[in-house]
């Protein structure tokens, strides 16, 4: 038992009182920011970081441990209650979240969030405390190639998730996919569509093109209707998931927490791809497919229980490797530093406890989190009662300045308002956000890694087929794009048998 | 009518009180500098050593300049964003900000920019710290020398961006060796020492910190360090120098101001900086991130700019390269 | 709870031949912006396959869209989730405005009197909401903004109130 011996001595130093409380602290903060749009983890934990250097360092990296995965459970609510999605990783829950919240079911859905979320985070830290060393590896085999092949995987999957026609959602896409565009060229710095705009050198960030067609677009929209005699509300029904709904969404949680737990591991964009793929794995298992898009409660437990796996399983590489996955792990990577901790191979036997401390304080936080919030729920659904009227100016006042301190730039604020006005315009002609926003986040990883692989392999494209992972994840692509028609095919050749 | 009264009052206020915070503070230079807080721009994301190292400097600095010390973190185009903001700004002493040599001496060789910040913009105030470059490949890499790699016949190697002093250390490294070399660039030092890591890539320049627990777990090799000389962190790396290829590349951070911020501010700043660079705070980052610190004054900051341009301008003219070609 | 179907208010039936306009007309917004991408790509140097410039992935990109929405040009007949642009459109342009105004005041002012400003249009002019609420709302709003986001949370928004 020489292996378990140093995690059990972790929970020693998690229940100290002095830790607790820091965890407490750090889910609580994480949670309030994850509500607040705009605002990320990777802020918070940054304006926090000189603090904590008079904090002990297990407890200091216990604390920000907790903003960043707190932070996860935060961003649904918005998300599902005002169709805010403030992290990439909860665009997808705002489809069918927001439709369950307008059918009166909010409370259904954030409650089977945060169960998913709870589960998704706890089957990721046994995974890490299990299998981090054997599955960390799997983070040094993603290059470039394997990248583009992911990211393809990801606009394929993409085109399948809106409730409309595919053309429509393939056009959005590729308007998402050229917004992605805009900025310096990744690999040589030229500047491209930025019309000679110094703020858009660095392209638009996530938070905005979000906010916008979702938010913005969204409280624009509903303007038009605030004059109007008043639609009866959706009455807020019960506010915890129904025996039946738990039912329902018991296989989305499970393949949520796996998926999301190997997801996780990759650096960049991890979280964000494994609610999507969650999702689309959704619609695909469901025997009601069409139920997607308008309140199917699988399309919230899900995405949410992956974001949160990975969310965890995000530290693997952090911890094990030294290499920080995302960019609230690269603050945590200088944290670290800074306590005079340098994270990367060595780190489980230089520092046993803070390693394992830090780990079993996941179980911990996660078990607060979900405590917090059950209870908090039925304060969040209470937000749904404020008249539009009210609730529509402070949601907007809260967003522009959220989208303000991403990058304290007014431009940023004119760029939101500009796409909301497109979000408003989509929502009137049958358009949806959702496939624009994913198409967007991946666009970026999809030209890069091309190109990269590109120079890799000296121009020559059959060497994505040299390489097993890429090759096998393009096969998939073939599969998913194939199998359908192919599918109809036999059907139809079984049936002339039969005939 | 509403809106003219409102309007009214907005007028009113804008003349009645001065705005604090965020990125236009306008307000005018009283005398009696610093009496209210210093606004300190970093131009990149939190978290990185460059806002770590900001933030220790401004945390110490609020004490012998009497007043807070604010961070504010503009990222974009290695520093062009916050540099135009804070130097189109007042020259008042109120925004600061902390600006990489690389914008300076390898941005305008390599990149095609009409509008760049330049010199001309900024009162230097002080050095603030300079960093080093080290080759790595995989530890299980076929390469054991630099030598071995320079007479390699076909090299991939990872850099940390265009424009960055990653590329132009190789660049300058496989030109001199005559390498057929092809750069791939990553989007900073984390997704760089990964892609070592993993064997995507042959070799990679990157900044100490970024590699120096990698190396000492044997996962990668360093090979070189692109320094004058060997350097403290890692003495048994020798210099490319050492092996035949003089190629000096580093990386340094100061603090500068608008142009034309007053003589008595500048002192009172730099003065300031000088107690902040001395805090146990400060250090500590320094020490932690393997980062040297640069104690240069305001007019030795901006000859080194103007020294580094020079220098590297003309060994890429003595090897043939054209390095706006070489990305 | 299980009644799922919550009532959801009905927009108002949008004539077909109304619907078939209002589809060519969003495709082909789509369909000049990608026109001029590809433009502009092209300028930027699509480079060749093993060496692809800066403008070969916009380019494909916007290729992809153009015909993505020419497809649409054609099958423009009415799918049902058109809507009609009303007189309200003119509340939304006014909202519009009103937030581009915000923006612009923001630095200049600090964040303080347009944030009220702001609420009392929202509530009042567009929500005819009493003045009562309308004041206490604006006030308390901007109190709790000013205190959660400069006092407790540290970030530096533009602001004319020290505290």
């Amino acid at each position: 038992m020489d292996f378990l011996s140093p995690v059990i001595a972790g929970f020693g130093v998690v229940f100290q009182p002095e830790n607790l409380f820091y965890c407490l602290l750090g889910v609580t903060l994480g949670m309030l920011v994850g509500v607040l749009p705009g605002l990320g983890p990777a802020a918070t934990i940054a304006v926090l970081l000189p603090i904590t250097y008079n904090i002990e360092p297990t407890a200091a990296i216990i604390m920000l441990a907790g903003i960043f995965y707190g932070a996860q459970y935060g961003g649904t609510i918005t998300s599902v209650l005002l169709r805010l999605p403030g992290e990439a990783s909860s665009v997808v829950t705002a489809i069918d979240g927001h439709e369950l919240a307008r059918q009166g079911r909010a409370g259904s859905a954030l409650g089977i969030a945060a169960i998913g979320s709870f589960i998704g985070g706890t089957v990721a830290v046994i995974g890490l405390t299990f299998v981090a060393p054997l599955v960390a590896g799997f983070a040094l085999d993603f290059g470039p190639s394997e990248y583009t092949a992911l990211a393809l995987l990801g606009i394929l999957l993409i085109t399948t998730l809106g409730t409309g026609s595919p053309l429509k959602s393939i056009l959005m896409a590729t308007v998402g996919l050229l917004l992605a565009t805009v900025g310096q060229d990744p690999l040589e710095g030229a500047s491209r569509l930025t019309f000679g705009v110094d703020q858009l050198l660095d392209g638009i960030d996530f938070v905005i093109v979000a906010m916008g067609l979702f938010g913005v677009g969204e409280i624009l929209y509903n303007l038009e209707s605030l004059r109007r005699p008043a639609a009866p509300a959706a009455a807020v029904g019960s506010v915890y998931p129904s025996r039946a709904e738990l039912g329902q969404s018991k296989g989305a949680i499970t393949r949520g927490s796996v998926l999301g737990f190997l997801l996780g591991i990759l650096p960049g964009g991890g979280a964000t791809m494994s609610s999507m793929v969650a999702y689309a794995v959704e619609k695909r298992a469901s025997k009601e497919p069409d139920r997607f898009g308008k309140g199917a409660i699988e399309g919230v437990a899900g995405p949410e229980t992956a974001n949160n796996a990975a969310a965890t399983s995000s530290f693997i590489p952090l911890l094990t490797l030294g290499i920080p996955a995302n960019a609230t792990m690269a603050i945590m990577f200088g944290a670290l530093l800074i306590q005079g901790i340098a994270p990367g191979p060595m780190l489980v036997e230089e520092k046993p406890d803070l390693f394992w401390g830090v780990v079993n304080s996941m179980y911990v936080g996660n078990l607060l989190l979900l405590a917090m919030s059950m209870p908090l729920i039925g304060v969040f659904v209470r937000i749904l009662r404020v008249r539009a009227a009210i609730l529509a100016p402070l949601t907007i006042l809260v967003t522009m300045i959220g989208v303000y301190t991403v990058r304290m730039s007014v431009f940023d604020m004119f760029l939101m308002v500009g796409l909301g006005v497109l979000g408003y315009l989509m929502k009137k002609v049958g358009f949806e956000p959702g496939p624009l926003v994913l198409a967007f986040v991946l666009g970026g990883l999809l030209e890069s890694s091309f190109r990269r692989s590109m120079r890799i392999f000296g121009g020559d494209l059959t060497g994505f087929l040299t390489q097993p992972i890429t090759a096998t994840l393009l096969g998939v692509i073939v599969l998913i794009v194939l199998a359908p028609p192919a599918l109809r095919l036999s059907r139809r050749n079984r049936q002339k048998v039969k005939a | 009518m509403r809106i003219g009264v409102l309007l009214a009052a907005v007028a009113l206020a804008a003349s009645a009180c001065s705005v604090q915070g965020g990125s236009a503070d306008k307000s005018a230079a009283a005398a009696g500098y610093p009496n209210k807080p210093v606004e300190f721009t970093v131009p990149t994301d939190p978290g990185g050593s460059t806002d770590l190292l900001t933030r220790a400097l401004a945390k110490s600095i609020e004490q012998p300049l009497g007043v807070k010390a604010v961070v504010v973190n503009k990222p974009g185009a290695n520093g062009k964003i916050a540099g135009k903001d804070v130097f189109g700004s007042k020259p008042d002493g109120y925004r600061v900000a902390v600006m990489p040599q690389s914008l300076f001496a390898i941005g305008p060789l390599m990149l095609n920019d009409a509008d760049p910040v330049k010199l001309t913009d900024m009162t230097f105030i002080k050095g603030l710290a300079v960093e080093d470059y080290v080759l790595v490949v995989p530890a299980d890499s076929k390469y054991r020398t630099l030598k071995d790699l320079a007479g390699a016949s076909d090299v991939k190697y990872g850099t940390t961006g265009p424009g960055t002093g990653s590329q132009l250390s190789q660049t300058l490294l496989f030109g001199l060796a005559k390498t057929k070399a092809a750069p791939v660039p990553f989007d900073g030092g984390a997704p760089t020492v990964t892609a070592v890591l993993g064997g995507k890539v042959d070799a990679a320049s990157v900044q100490i910190a970024e590699a120096y627990k990698q190396v000492q777990a044997g996962k990668l090799r360093a090979l070189a360090v692109f320094a004058d000389k060997r350097i403290e962190a890692m003495p048994d790396v020798p210099t490319a120098k050492e092996s035949g290829y003089d190629v000096v590349v580093d990386q340094r951070r100061f603090i500068a101001g608008p142009a034309g911020l007053p003589a008595e501010v500048r002192d009172k700043l730099a003065a300031a900086v000088d107690k902040a660079v001395a805090s146990p705070e400060y250090n500590e980052v320094l020490k932690a991130n393997y980062i040297g610190r640069w104690d240069a004054d305001g007019d030795a900051v901006g000859t080194q700019l103007n020294e580094s341009l020079k220098r590297f301008e003309k060994l890429a003219q003595d090897l043939g390269i054209d390095l706006k070609a070489q990305q | 709870m299980t009644s799922a179907e919550a009532p959801v208010p009905e927009p108002a039936q949008v004539p077909p031949a109304y619907a078939r306009r209002l589809n060519v007309v969003a495709a082909l917004v789509p369909l000049a912006s990608g026109v001029v991408a590809a433009i502009m790509s092209v300028n930027l140097g699509i480079g060749t396959l093993p060496a692809p410039g800066p403008g070969m992935w916009p380019l494909i990109v916007s290729v992809a869209m153009v015909v993505a929405a020419a497809v649409l040009v054609l099958q423009s007949r009415p799918r049902g989730d058109e809507e009609r642009f009303t007189k309200d459109v003119v509340v939304v342009a006014i909202a519009a405005a009103s937030l581009v105004a915000y923006a612009f005041l923001f630095e200049l002012v600090g964040f303080e009197v347009p944030t009220v400003a702001l609420l009392v249009l929202w509530l009042k002019g567009l929500g005819r909401e009493s003045w009562r609420l309308t004041a206490v709302v604006s006030i308390v709003a901007t109190a709790a903004l000013y205190l959660l986001f400069i006092t407790a949370l540290g970030v530096s928004l533009p602001h004319i109130i020290a505290l």
